[in-house]
């Protein structure tokens, strides 16, 4: 036998390693592996399009915002999510009328995220940018980023039937803005910029409250902590950039303002910062 | 739905895992099963290299997918002869089917989260792990129980390969669970937060699989090992 590997006492055959016979649910197991980790791709720029606030708006919201991020593509690196806006809306209040479990209707919605990075990829692929599929994305990233000035697909993260059972509801809580956060962490990106239309925060929805003042910046425990009823991006990323280690911050901006685009992607403040 | 640990069980190799085989032959004429693997030790191995490398949560996820994978494998070629399929997670369309023809499949355990393995709140280790995976498969086709086969008759108060004076808990609800703030527990913590909110499946068991009939009996609706209930 290898030496490496042990015949132990306690009749399992182990690997020798820092975690050998350990309960990985101990929380002083856990905690002793608290480690840096390397960024993998830290020179590219994570950009979430909405679905329901930019890319259902049509020509009218999107040709402005696709002539942006085509400017910004000569100076950056992109990887570019979008979400299912309507149709994933629509798929969701047939899926509840049916009883279809949240794992179902998050199988369900990738699909209309995927038409949208499609079309988008469409509009796109004047500069290079392509819409890789789901199947490849993640182990293929690397590579399609050196080969072309920006990627495309569909923000959802993989969840689909193992996507969480919600607290509230059965709306999915993994959309496409913790996807696309989800995947700016793991490969250590230079930023994530989730585009809406709105300017960003507000304490209350301004679009049914005109009254509703702007949060220009915030950190993640005062905003947990203001429980505010409505946010711009899925309620779960108070959770996930809680628990960041290479994302430690992120910028809501209006897409209907493609040119503070730019200038959020070199780190400036144009629309509300929410930080870690 | 049933999980078969990976360090506890498999990992022991031909002692513990042909009679287990052998008792989920004789089940399927009873029962229909969704089999689920962990992954253990070799994971360790692979998060130990991997954290020391500096590898982010989410390709810890897919190491750990991989180990998990190699153990669906292998009880896999076990059942062959039963026709007893092995799928991925881009094969659980044809899962009704497949319960339907051969009533059983093999999986891995491990959630399809890969680089999207939302990070844990300490330590790297991937938080959503195949007793994670498996739940959720529970939760979302409805399954009649969520069986977890370990090496120990189910939860204690400690771990009992650590502390001798570790207690027995037969059956416990989430809720009390979070009340005795244990330092380690027996089944991955996201499950017991996510059982609050589940719409179905909302007990788990833990047995012993090292126990020849805990698994006949479990499945039969027994109280075997320790129940723990969302409420």
């Amino acid at each position: 036998m290898d030496p490496a590997t042990t015949a132990s006492p306690d009749g399992r055959h182990h690997v020798q390693s820092l975690l050998m016979r350990e309960s990985l649910l101990d929380r002083k197991v856990m905690a002793a592996t608290e480690a840096p980790t390397v960024a993998m791709l830290p020179f590219c720029h994570v950009i979430k399009i909405g679905g329901r606030s930019i890319v259902d708006g049509g020509r009218r919201s999107v040709y402005p915002l696709v002539e942006a991020i085509g400017h910004a593509l000569e100076r950056n690196k992109l990887i570019l999510g979008t979400g299912g806006g309507a149709r994933s809306r629509h798929v969701f209040s047939i899926g509840i009328d049916l009883g279809l479990p949240s794992g179902v209707l998050a199988q369900l919605a990738i699909a209309d995220a995927l038409g949208n990075a499609h079309m988008l990829g469409t509009l796109l692929a004047p500069y290079g940018v392509v819409a890789i599929p789901p199947e490849i994305f993640g182990h293929l990233l690397p590579l399609f980023i050196q080969a072309a000035p920006g990627v495309i697909f569909n923000g959802d993260p993989p969840f689909a039937l193992w996507e969480h059972p919600p607290r509230i509801g059965k709306i999915p809580p993994h959309r496409s803005d913790a996807g696309s956060f989800l995947l700016a962490e793991c490969f250590g990106c230079a930023t994530l910029t989730l585009v809406k239309d709105v300017d960003g925060l507000y304490d209350r929805d301004p679009k049914e409250d005109p009254a509703a003042r702007f949060i220009d910046e915030i950190e993640i425990g005062d905003l947990v902590r203001r429980n505010l009823p409505t946010l711009p991006f899925d309620r779960v990323l108070l959770d996930l950039l809680a628990s960041a280690r290479q994302i430690t911050q992120l910028q809501v901006i209006n897409g209907l303002k493609p040119e503070l685009l730019e200038p959020a992607l070199r780190g400036e403040h144009v629309g509300t910062i929410v930080r870690r | 739905m049933i999980k078969i640990g990976g360090q506890s069980l498999i990992d022991r190799g031909r002692s513990a895992v042909f009679p287990l085989v052998e008792e989920i032959v004789a089940n399927l004429p009873v029962h229909k099963m969704i089999i689920g693997t962990g992954a253990g030790t070799r994971a360790r191995h692979a998060y130990s290299v991997g954290i020391d490398l500096g590898m982010p949560t989410g390709v810890l996820s897919v190491l750990g997918t991989f180990v998990s994978m190699q153990n669906a494998r292998m009880i896999h070629y076990l059942l062959a002869r039963q026709g007893i399929p092995f799928i991925e997670p881009a094969q659980f369309p044809q899962l009704p089917l497949y319960l339907s023809e051969r009533r059983a499949v093999i999986f891995f355990g491990m959630p399809p989260y890969t680089f999207w393995q939302p990070n844990p709140q300490i330590g790297r280790i991937p938080p959503h792990r195949t007793d994670t995976g498996a739940y959720l498969v529970s939760e979302v086709f409805g399954a009649r129980s969520m069986i977890y086969l370990k090496d120990e008759d189910g939860l204690y108060s400690a771990d009992p390969k650590k502390d001798t004076n570790a207690k027995f808990i037969p059956s416990v609800t989430v809720g009390e669970l979070e009340e005795l703030d244990l330092e380690d527990v027996v089944v991955e913590r996201s499950v017991l937060e996510m059982m609050k909110n589940a719409q179905s499946s909302r007990s788990i068991m833990v047995i012993n699989g090292l126990k020849e009939g805990n698994l006949t009996r479990a499945l039969a609706g027994e109280h075997v090992g320790t129940i723990i209930r969302a409420d």
